[in-house]
């Protein structure tokens, strides 16, 4: 007899990988073979996997058609199963994945297409946070400013593509194919902040100055190293990012 | 006022009872309806996992708390794990507690995690005394950590396991027994496993202690023909509920009294008026039961 967590490793082979030698030993046959109930769970755990990724990646679906996003995620799901249950948190593997397979490289640019959903969906889950405390950050004295440390909201990622990935996903979702025939993949790279705002989620293109200040700035360099390397309107970025709550708290970097 | 409109402090008391009426279960595509139309139904449950980030889901849960007694129904703890809880996703059920404090916390007789792996869908245990103890434990710890009792819920299930030594419904019993928790009693899922294992349902039924049975679910369930010409039934909750579940609701709060009692859909989800009319229904057979009653008792 297996133990329970023996049992459960053998079950989660036949489930997820689809082996179900060793979870079969175990299982009651009574008409129906071992294997053939275990597949039905396998068939569940795959369909609810698999519609998790297609919330997530509704323009990937679009631009690869529901075969092979159906193939692509039964193989991605195998290789990365998720983590935990909050499956509005799954995914974040998926663009990686994409990115690898050999039959996407006539798409080089659906990986990124991926990184930029999965991001409006990060931005659409990310936990509520209490508005930044302005009083709190005014009391800081001047003597200190320059030691002050931002915290990002966690609905914002930084994203730069080479491909318009923005506007590459919007005419895929407005099945239009005559703009997507517009768009040059070629174009150039483009920088994009994604949060959650007041009104919803929200992507903004930045050039590639705003995005060095914003990578800085999100990953937690203090004022004084921001606006060393920053350009003229630094203040205004700075300000921009507290209006549009992308920034959720600051600390004091230790002397 | 709340970005919905809500005006912050009415409605209904934090943590208020649910009534022993029918209500249903709360998908993404009634949200606006149920806001703006507020129908008549006496309480909702959902999903946990669907609010556990911010943004507008939470959004918009909160907003009909205001108007409507909630449950809420988690499917990731995975009370049946070997391997314990997952910690973090406890800590964000109990946040999530905390904001919309529910008339009900429930969860399932069943796992779906290991190896730090989340399977994503209610597992089968197999019912014996290491996997009582496993799920004992497991509910102890979602218990003393959200500070208040949980129900379990039987699961229906596609398959048993060869060294099953105890009756599902002994099972639910002795965690009932052990825990201090109570019983959710899904009459859909009884008669589902009773058709795939063939046994009575009844039986099922009258060996579950009336006294822990603090909430019902009924569903539709699909009838597959599997390669061979056997049958097999899946609680997809994708229909209307099936004669013979409401013959079982009947028998069920005929034992149990009535309790509150949820009409759950999941997929192909109609619009909100059938669902309300298979509410009816079901709150039809529990006033049907409680006339039974009173006419007992007097």
């Amino acid at each position: 007899m297996p133990s329970l967590r023996e049992l459960q490793a053998d079950i989660a082979r036949a489930v997820l990988l689809g082996e179900p030698e060793a979870a079969a030993v175990h299982v009651m046959a009574d008409g129906i073979a071992a294997e053939q109930r275990l597949a039905l769970y396998q068939g569940n755990v795959r369909a609810a996997l698999t519609t998790a990724l297609r919330l997530t990646f509704p323009a990937v679906e679009r631009l690869v058609g529901v075969e092979f996003f159906t193939m692509a995620a039964a193989r991605c799901l195998r290789a990365h199963p998720p983590c935990s249950a909050w499956l509005d948190q799954y995914g974040a593997a998926f663009p990686g994945f994409l990115g690898a397979m050999p039959e996407c490289a006539t798409l080089p640019y659906l990986a990124d297409v991926a990184r930029f959903e999965h991001a409006l969906s990060v931005a659409a889950h990310a936990p509520d946070e209490p508005a930044l405390d302005l009083a709190a950050l005014a009391a800081v004295p001047p003597s200190r400013h320059a030691a002050l440390r931002f915290r990002a909201h966690p609905s914002v990622t930084l994203l730069r593509c080479d491909a318009p990935v923005d506007a590459i996903a919007d005419a895929a979702l407005a099945d239009d194919a005559d703009a997507l025939a517009a768009i040059d993949p070629c174009a150039g790279p483009v920088h994009l902040v994604v949060h959650r705002g007041a009104e919803g989620v929200v992507t903004e293109r930045i050039d590639a100055m705003d995005y060095c200040f914003l990578d800085r700035l999100f990953g937690g360099a203090t004022l004084a190293a921001l606006l060393e390397a920053a350009g003229a309107d630094a203040a205004g970025l700075l300000a921009h990012q507290f209006i549009t709550g992308r920034i959720a708290g600051f600390s004091e970097a230790d002397p | 006022m709340s970005p919905l409109g809500v005006p912050a402090g009415s409605g209904y008391p934090a943590g208020a009872p649910i009534q022993a009426s029918a209500g249903i279960g709360l998908r993404f595509p009634h949200h606006a309806a149920m806001l703006a139309e507020r129908p008549p139904v006496a309480w909702l449950e959902v999903h946990a996992e669907n609010y556990m980030g911010g943004g507008a889901a939470l959004a918009y849960l909160t907003a009909i708390r205001q108007h409507y007694p909630l449950s809420l129904h988690a499917v990731g703890l995975s009370l049946g794990s070997a391997d314990g809880l997952d910690r973090r996703h406890l800590e964000r059920l109990a946040t999530l507690v905390d904001r919309i404090e529910p008339g009900l916390v429930s969860e399932h007789l069943a796992w779906s995690i290991t190896g730090g792996h989340y399977v994503a869908d209610l597992l089968p245990l197999p019912l014996t005394e290491e996997a009582l103890d496993v799920v004992c434990r497991n509910v102890d710890v979602m218990q003393t950590r959200l500070g208040r009792t949980i129900l379990v819920e039987n699961p229906s299930t596609c398959l048993r396991f060869r060294h099953s030594t105890i009756p599902e419904w002994e099972f639910l019993t002795a965690v009932a027994a052990r825990t201090g928790c109570g019983l959710l009693c899904d009459v859909n899922n009884i008669a589902v496993s009773a058709a795939n294992h063939g046994f009575d349902p009844l039986q099922y039924l009258h060996g579950l202690p009336p006294a822990c049975v603090g909430e019902i679910h009924v569903a539709g369930h699909s009838v597959h023909t599997l390669p061979g010409g056997r049958t097999i039934r899946i609680d997809d909750h994708g229909s209307r509920v099936s004669d013979a579940v409401w013959g079982l609701l009947a028998a069920a709060t005929a034992r149990f009294g009535a309790v509150p009692t949820l009409v759950e859909w999941d997929n192909d989800i109609p619009p909100l008026p059938v669902l309300l009319a298979e509410a009816d229904a079901a709150q039809q057979v529990l006033d049907r039961a409680t006339g039974v009653r009173h006419a007992l008792a007097a």
